[in-house]
């Protein structure tokens, strides 16, 4: 009970700070305007079904990035001679933000959702990708060696050794490559939004009030809203890692 | 004399050229028989052993296993490593049904029959009741005998032990020394006793358990000499207090005290 109360200290002394600096200004969005504003919002349905249009676009493309991205990174991690040819690859493409190739890819896929996943796609590749490769090549050398000297095939190797001891690592790329792309969506529907032809989507969402509302209370609204998904998206993520993975302290 | 188990003939290991880890090692295994090498640090130990489980080939030389070349691992001859190696991931039972369930150890067996010799495995090691535990949530002695007794479920024909016990402090050493050799068998006739090469660095421990001794020098690693241990079995603590004991420690340390000061004061 009063660790929860403790928790609240900051959150409440913000909203405080918030409310006190806003009241100076007949515009500014106030905690108790962005309320009306949000519950307005859910009344309407409108905030959950952008919510749930972005969700579904992070979940394609993040499915999309790790399918790829997994046995790519088994590969390069237990293959030096793939890891020599691939890397210089992955390492020239890695810094080039997924916002810096929204351009060449609206223009191959247009402005809906396609575009949108195929930028979520490319966020998440990168870390989930890192992750496994760094994962299979710390594998403790002697549990491969103990798998051989139990005489097991290659294939039973990679499945029953290999996979399980660079699980944890996997799994770690997966929550950032989560956490890149629920922001990388966010950008993407909001530039997407500024072409003709609207796509939808939380980050869209936030365009329209911007661009023809001058909604500041939504806008607010959905950026609380962002906030909150990414939040419990991490926590489940770290729950799913605790169940799975309980054997290792992460 | 019955042809040796397995057969090292004038075999040798050199990394990356230059340095030789083991020169020119000679040396017969006998079947059932309990081998200790022992050795001051930098005599190639654990290459001889990585080389006998197929882990390292030999630069030279040639290595038989019951007549047949040793080229590469194989289920028939288990190894019990220094860090265990045990699957963090999977139980105590988890551990000691791993080769059986994904080697070809488990071939033929039922999996009745299979749950059957895990579970008395690990009864015979001491861990009954700790089954479902993680790794994580043993003790060092009790993940030891967690590698051993994945070692024992698979009964591979050859043990071959990279100083299991070398971690441990000195009163779990003790207590393992002697279910070691329970577990082994030393209190059934020889001829159903498995193979045991056994590497440690200390000399009483090689002494209590094993049949022969193997002294090897290093810079580089060569055998100094084979030392017979007639102490009478079962050996227990009446063991460690005879003067025999004493005797073959003293004359074994005395082989390799020289080059054991040398590597320390380097």
């Amino acid at each position: 009970m009063k660790r929860m109360a403790l928790r609240l200290v900051v959150p409440v002394l913000l909203l405080v700070g918030w409310q006190l600096l806003a009241s100076g200004s007949a515009q500014a969005p106030r905690p108790s305007t962005v309320v009306e504003a949000a519950i307005a919002m859910l009344r309407d349905g409108d905030l959950l079904a952008g919510l749930a249009t972005s969700l579904g676009r992070v979940f394609a493309g993040f499915a999309i990035a790790a399918c790829v991205a997994i046995p790519l990174g088994i590969a390069m991690g237990s293959m030096p001679t793939v890891e020599r040819n691939l890397d210089p690859l992955v390492e020239t493409f890695r810094p080039i933000a997924a916002l810096a190739i929204l351009p060449l890819v609206i223009l191959w896929l247009g402005s809906g959702s396609g575009a949108a996943i195929a930028i979520v796609a490319y966020a998440a590749f990168f870390p989930i990708l890192i992750n496994t490769i760094s994962g299979v090549k710390r594998i403790e050398p002697s549990l491969m060696r103990a798998a051989l000297t139990m005489g097991l095939k290659p294939l039973t190797r990679m499945r029953v050794v290999l996979l399980p001891a660079a699980l944890p690592s996997i799994l770690v790329g997966m929550r950032i490559g989560l956490g890149i792309a629920w922001t990388a969506i966010i950008a993407a529907e909001l530039a997407v939004g500024a072409k003709s032809g609207s796509s939808g989507g939380i980050g869209q969402m936030m365009f329209v009030f911007y661009a023809y509302s001058i909604d500041l209370n939504g806008m607010v609204v959905c950026m609380i809203a962002v906030g909150i998904v990414a939040f419990a998206l991490d926590r489940a993520l770290r729950w799913a890692l605790a169940i799975t993975v309980p054997w290792s302290r992460l | 004399m019955s042809a040796p188990k397995i057969r090292l003939d004038s075999v040798s290991k050199s990394f990356g050229g230059s340095v030789v880890a083991v020169d020119k090692l000679s040396l017969d295994i006998r079947d059932g028989e309990f081998l200790a090498i022992v050795g001051p640090s930098g005599c190639g130990k654990t290459t001889v052993l990585n080389m006998l489980a197929g882990l390292e080939p030999a630069t030279s030389g040639t290595m038989a296993l019951n007549g047949k070349p040793i080229e590469g691992p194989g289920a028939e001859r288990g190894v019990m490593f220094q860090d265990y190696a045990l699957f963090p991931w999977r139980t105590v039972r988890g551990n000691v049904e791993f080769g059986l369930v994904y080697g070809p150890a488990g071939n033929g067996l039922s999996p009745a029959e299979r749950t059957e010799r895990v579970e008395r495995t690990i009864e015979m090691v001491g861990l009954k009741g700790s089954q479902d535990k993680y790794p994580h949530q043993l003790s060092g002695g009790m993940r030891q005998r967690v590698a051993l007794a994945r070692l024992m479920a698979s009964e591979p024909e050859i043990l071959l032990m990279d100083e299991p016990l070398a971690a441990l402090d000195a009163q779990t050493r003790v207590i393992l020394q002697d279910e070691l050799l329970r577990i082994w068998g030393q209190d059934r006739p020889a001829s159903e006793r498995r193979t045991v090469v056994f590497i440690t660095h200390a000399i009483d421990e090689a002494v209590f358990l094993a049949d022969r001794v193997a002294v090897l020098s290093s810079h580089p690693g060569r055998l100094k000499q084979i030392v017979d241990i007639d102490l009478p079995r079962p050996r227990g603590d009446a063991t460690r207090r005879s003067g025999d004991f004493a005797r073959l420690c003293q004359s074994i340390w005395e082989l390799i005290r020289e080059e054991a000061y040398r590597a320390t004061m380097n």
